[in-house]
Formats: C-alpha cells, structure tokens, sequence
C-alpha cells in the first residue's frame, strides 16, 4: 500500500515538472533600442560652485573582487578624488531580489542625486524607480531600458577579445585553445565570438573550445573549467569570471613544463601569470562615470533628456568623438601585451588581403589604430561570417548593428559548444 | 590536582521561565558578540544597533519593507517549526523554496491567458506540491532508508537553486529579454495585489497568518499534533506506542516543505512577477527561515514575531551598511551569531550543567 503512495508521489513530481518545463514562451516582440546618444560637446571640468551632487552606486559583487565590482569601484573612486563638488556612497554585495530597497533607500534616505545600478539583474528595479523618483538621475550598467531620468552604459571588450584572439591564434601550437564561460549572455557570446574571429584571423583552423560555468565568480568551477579545457590538448585560454584563476592555472602549467598561455579579464592580472599571461582586457569606468556627472552638473544631462542616452564604451571612445577609449588592451595598464612574446608575436606572419604579407605583432597595432579611428576603420564582425554550421550569417560587407551585437545568440565557426547550452 | 568537570544533566522538565531566560540571556549575549565585532570594525555599537532598529523599523518606509521581507520568512519559518518538532531537520527550505518558484512560475507563463481568480489559487496550490514533493525526497530517504535528512535536504538545495539556473538560462529564457537569463514578465492574471505604495503581496501574508494559527492548532490540538511531539521528543517511544513514524517524518517534511514552496510563489508571483537566477529570488530566506524558527522555539505563532524581526534585522542591515559603510557580510555575521547563541541556549534548558571537582 505504502509503495503505491510512494510512487504516486515521485509520479506526480515529475508530472509536475514536466507539464511546466514543457511551458511555451509567449512571443513578444520589442521595438529595436535608438542608436547610442549623439556626442555632447566636451565638457571642461567645471568651475567650483555651490552646487553639490551625490552619486550612489549599487554593486552586484564585493569591492574586493578583482573583477566588475572592483573596476566600477575604482572608477568611483576616481570621479569621487577628481571633484570637490561630488559626493559618492556605494552598497556591495546587493542581492537582486533586494536592488529596489538600496535603490528606495539611496534615494530618500541618504539624499543621493544620481544612482548608477552596476548590475544587468538590477535593470527592472531601476526603471520603476526611475518612474517612482522622477526628479532622480538613474544610470544603469549593462542594460536596455531607459526612461527620461534614467540612461544605460556599458564598456565593451569585444574589440579587445579579437585582439587577444589574434595573440591566441598566433601563439597556439596546439590549435586548441579554450574558454572558460561565466554565463551564456548576449555580452558573453559576443566576447567569445570576437575571441573567435581573431583566432581565426590569425590561425584559419584553430578552434576555441568553451566551458560554461553558470557563475559570475566561483574560482574552483573556473579551475576546474580550465584543468579540463587543458586536458583536452588547449594551450592558450581565455575566460570571464571574476578572479584571476584561469591565469594562475596556466601559470602553474607552465611552471612545470607544459605552457599554457592565458588573457586577463577585467583587472590587472599580469602579476598573476608572468611567464603566461600574454594580454588581456581592461575597462576605465571613470571615464565614462566622468562624463555623465560633469555634464549633469552643468545641466546639459537633465530628468528629461536621458531617454536616449546610451554610452558604448569601445576602443574608439564610443559615446562621443575624441573622447578617451574607455576600455584598454593589456594584462596591466599601458602594457597591451607582455613583452616575453613579443618575437614570437612578430614572427608569427599571415598575409591579409588589404594589408599583405604582415606579422600578428604588427596586425594588433594596426588594428588597434583602425579600431581607435572615430571612423572605426575595422569591424570584426564584418562579413562574410558563418555561424558553427558553417551558414552564412553575415553578408560580405556587412557589419553586425549595434541590436544584432547585444542580442547575439548563435557562436561563429570555429567555436566548440553551445551558445545556447 | 584535580581538574573540575562539566557534567550535563538531562532534566526532566524545562519549566517556561527557564526557557524564557535562556532566549533573553542568549540574544543579550549574542548583542554583546556583535557589539565587540562593531567594535572591532571602528564603529560605535550603540549607533550601529541604533541605524539597524531604525533602518528595519523606525519610518513607514522601513516598516512596509521589513513586513515585505517577513513574508517568505514566516511561510518558510512556520514549516521549519513543525518539522524541527517532529525532529526532521529540514535544512531545505531553500531548495523547497525554489521549488515552489519553478512550479508557480510555469503555471504562470504557461496559463497565462488564465483570470486572476483561478491562475493565482492554481499557482499558490502548484508551488505548495512542488516544495511538498521536493521535501519528500529526503524524508522518504530518511523514514525509509534512514539516510540523515540534515545532508539530502541541504543538498537538495544545490539540485532546486540549479534548476532554476537551467530553466531561466535555457528553456524558459523570455522572448523580450535581449538573451538575458530571466523569464518573460507573467501576465497581469499571475500578479498578486499589493498594499498601496509598497511591495507587500498581502494575500500572500494573509495566508502566512493564517497557516501559522492552523499549524499551531494541528501542534497544541490535535491527535496528530501530539504523535508529531511525541515522535519529536523521543522517537523510540512514540514507536512503541504504535505511532506510525513514517507518516509522522514524511506529514511534516511535505508540510513544511510546501509552506517554504509557498514562500516562493509569492517571491514570484508577488515581487518580481518573473522567475529570475536563484539569488534574484531568495537572498537565502530559507536559510534565515531557520533562525526564524529556532528564535521562535518552534511555536508557529511566535514565528510570526520572530520572522518580522528577523526581516527588519534584513532591511535595518542595509541601513548600517549604507549609512556606516560597514562590509554586506556584517548582517550574516549578525544573524549567524544570532542563531549560535540561540541554539546554545537551548542547551541550558534540557540540560542541568554542574563544574565536579
């Protein structure tokens, strides 16, 4: 009798999952987002006045992390030294579920002008206290929504993961060369495709093999992710996630013999991996935290003009011409790559078809130079790109929009895995 | 020289002020630990104290919040307390929690076009069975297997909390959302009524209130309440006295289990209106849950008490982290110590402690 009551039971559990697993999505379409603002005129650094502004910002992670939280923190810090009419205060560690209450809290209690969320979890949050405070300033990172009091930004490396990829490419013996994934996310995919497009840029066969570990910060599923990859015949990897164990591991490898070659991700991690790291990626978030203040304090940002208001940091500057690039090669700053591979960077040669017979140590100037140009000179999303099954995605001539590039889904050819696992 | 001994006494009754004393000694003690650490930290204890009780309870403000809080906290923490009575330690109630979650949420987007009347009720019912079934396995694996359920219902957790990665990530990932890992926004029929101006689902606390008084009559009242205190005080007894402790195990695990899946339909269904990654959800209030329960000595309806300050304890904490620039881990130092000296005080009232020399 108890065994039927049993198996009833497991029964109905799994009945229960499976009629909501198999649940369909509704189909909603959404209106394509308006380009990124037009330039503002430059703004000079204001003369002291009266006025004072307070900006709050709400992180995702600890401060002390050696990635997102840590680089956003360094750039408040940054604005926070840089003005004596600035105030800043900031929340760590804010759990999604709880983002409106530091938000509530930030705004009414603690008098802050301008709350900058640093978290794509914190978007929906944000937008209803856009709509709840409207005399408030609201930026948030990462995301798509905005509101006339409430702008989006972003700096994005996948300009800089091409070039790694072209190091990558040029530096692999084996043709392997792995990834170890945070979570799949539009940025994600993207920064693994432009990894991709660079290796084989550099390397027509080399392939780049991706581990998703579902996390944003957890160092022993990234070792793990890696040892793995490593086994596997990768000798260079690169990676997302917020700690520099990807570099250390291919510090440890090479220690004893069998090189395996990494990227920093978001900090400088070149003390972590002085004889592997080759390169990597770093971001200037005060920068861009700059410029938004200085222009709301001098009133050209108001509570009713943010509407369109996006910044795209890239190499190029992004959000207006000349301004500095918010995002910088290198595994520390103004060393884009570490000088132990320089001959082997210039002697890794392939022959481009605009530029001929060229070595990587070359092509990576080059293409930072054409990438830095307001005109942005280079694309590496330009067609022709196929995706893994070797499809036709993007016509010769064609560059991915700015839409296609913040929603991308599908992994290019030469990538092993799912975009979509 | 001889060196003296402790020598712990099982008493044979613990008489209500006893038990009194030992709460009020084991928070005043716990106050001082915290105090030291506010002090460690270079801030006054007394103003930081002060920010917290402000913070969680001292405007409308912090008040609507720390009720909102309270929720899942009572839904869970009301569970816990009958499944500690029956002594099954439910560490789960967070995975149950998701469970709830997953099951109310695919109600949701999948009968969308459903009216409020039945989608919700459906959704409250689905995401009671989910966290019910799923507190099932490790009773079934205890009652039967005698597997310890401290391990497969902590574990268990892990499994819900990646289930829910799965679903938002692949599955259920929404059409609107640009990639990113959440569900589409349920339909205005799967969204619970809020107080004006606030984020309390109030029906959802309304039920909260309501199963905390029916667990206490179900404890105090009736037959089955009393084999569950029988099997918890001393389960070899209530065998001998022919009390089925398979049911009793798995009665209480479902009950539980199910209150904590209630929990999580409101976190859904009443908060973000979509399924979101597992620490979108929950911040742990299964975890806190259990402090709720411990702080409360397993009554249901001191529960209520308990949850409504633990949850302040949860908003007061931003407060000291804003306000004082304290580290966020300082309010799970804060609850975690909390819990320590409760659970240590709970000795005190079962045993009679004597230095032999």
């Amino acid at each position: 009798m108890r065994n039927i009551v049993f198996r009833f039971i497991l029964l109905a559990l799994a009945a229960i999952l499976l009629v909501t697993a198999c649940a369909p999505k509704p189909t909603v379409t959404q209106p394509p987002v308006a380009p990124p603002a037009a330039g503002q005129p430059p703004v000079a650094p204001p003369a002291a006045e009266e006025a004072k502004l307070k900006a709050c910002y709400i992180y995702v992670g600890p401060i002390g992390d050696i990635g997102w939280t840590n680089a956003h923190d360094v750039g408040r810090r940054y604005v926070d030294d840089k003005y004596e009419w600035l105030e800043t205060a900031y929340a760590e560690s804010v759990p999604e579920a709880d983002s409106d209450r530091f938000i509530d809290r930030f705004v009414v209690e603690e008098k802050c002008n301008v709350v900058f969320t640093t978290s794509f979890g914190f978007m929906d949050a944000t937008l209803a206290a856009a709509q709840k405070y409207p005399d408030n300033y609201f930026f948030h990172v990462s995301g798509y929504k905005r509101a006339p009091n409430m702008g989006t930004l972003m700096a994005d490396f996948y300009q800089l993961y091409y070039l790694n990829g072209l190091m990558a490419g040029a530096l692999t013996k084996t043709g392997k060369i792995g990834y170890v994934a945070a979570v799949p996310i539009p940025e994600v995919v993207r920064h693994i495709n432009a990894f991709t497009l660079g290796v084989r840029a550099a390397n027509p066969d080399a392939t780049v093999e991706v581990r998703w570990i579902f996390a944003w910060y957890d160092p022993a599923k990234a070792r793990e992710s890696a040892e793995a990859l490593i086994a596997t015949g990768v000798d260079v990897l690169a990676f997302t996630e917020d700690t520099a164990t990807v570099v250390q591991v291919g510090e440890e490898y090479t220690a004893k013999g069998q090189p395996v070659y990494t990227f920093g991700h978001y900090s400088p991690m070149a003390q972590f991996g002085p004889n592997s790291l080759i390169s990597g990626q770093l971001v200037n978030w005060g920068l861009i935290y700059e410029d938004i203040l200085t222009k709301i304090y001098l009133g050209i940002y108001t509570t009713e003009n943010l509407e369109n208001v996006d910044y795209w940091g890239l190499l190029s500057g992004g959000w207006q011409l000349g301004a500095p690039s918010s995002v910088e090669l290198g595994g520390e700053f103004g060393v884009p790559f570490n000088p132990a591979f320089a001959d082997a960077l210039k002697a890794a040669k392939i022959t481009d078809p605009l530029l001929g017979e060229i070595s990587i140590y070359d092509l990576v100037s080059k293409r930072i130079e054409q990438m830095k140009d307001p005109a942005v000179l280079f694309e590496p999303f330009s067609g022709p790109i196929n995706d893994q099954s070797g499809a036709l995605k993007v016509q010769a001539g064609q560059r991915l929009s700015y839409f296609e590039l913040n929603t991308i889904d599908w992994f290019v050819e030469g990538v092993i895995g799912s975009a979509k696992p | 020289m001889k060196i003296p001994r402790l020598r712990f006494e099982r008493r044979l009754s613990s008489p209500q002020w006893l038990q009194v004393a030992a709460l009020v000694v084991s928070l005043l003690l716990a106050m001082l630990t915290i105090a030291v650490i506010f002090y460690a930290l270079g801030v006054n204890p007394l103003i930081a104290f002060q920010r917290i009780f402000r913070g969680g309870f001292g405007s409308v403000y912090g008040l609507k919040e720390t009720v909102t809080k309270s929720i899942p906290l009572m839904l869970a923490g009301v569970g816990l307390t009958l499944a500690f009575k029956g002594r099954m330690y439910n560490i789960g109630a967070e995975g149950q929690l998701f469970m709830g979650a997953i099951v109310a949420s695919g109600l949701a987007l999948e009968f969308s076009e459903w009216p409020a009347y039945i989608l919700l009720p459906v959704m409250f019912l689905g995401g009671f069975l989910g966290g019910a079934l799923w507190a099932a396995i490790p009773a079934i694996l205890k009652a039967r297997f005698r597997v310890d359920e401290v391990l497969t219902s902590l574990m268990l957790v892990y499994v819900a909390s990646d289930a829910v990665k799965y679903l938002v990530y692949g599955p259920w990932r929404g059409t609107d959302t640009r990639g990113f890992p959440i569900t589409d926004e349920f339909s205005a029929a799967a969204q619970l009524p809020r107080l004006i101006d606030s984020r309390i689902h109030y029906p959802t606390l309304i039920l909260a209130l309501l199963l905390a008084v029916l667990i206490y009559l179900l404890v105090a009242r009736t037959k089955l309440g009393y084999e569950i205190r029988v099997t918890g005080e001393n389960p070899d007894a209530a065998r001998y006295a022919g009390m089925n402790y398979q049911k009793i195990a798995l009665l209480v695990m479902l009950i539980s289990g199910g209150l904590a899946g209630l929990a999580g339909v409101g976190e859904v269904a009443g908060i973000h209106f979509r399924m979101r990654p597992p620490e979108g959800i929950s911040p742990g209030y299964g975890f806190t849950a259990i402090i709720v329960a411990w702080l409360a000595r397993l009554n249901p309806l001191a529960a209520i008490l308990t949850a409504f300050l633990l949850g302040g304890l949860l908003v007061g904490g931003d407060a000291i982290q804003i306000a004082l620039n304290l580290p966020a881990a300082t309010v799970h130092v804060f609850n975690g110590v909390i819990l320590l000296f409760v659970i240590a005080g709970e000795l005190f009232t079962r045993y009679r402690i004597r230095l032999e020399f």
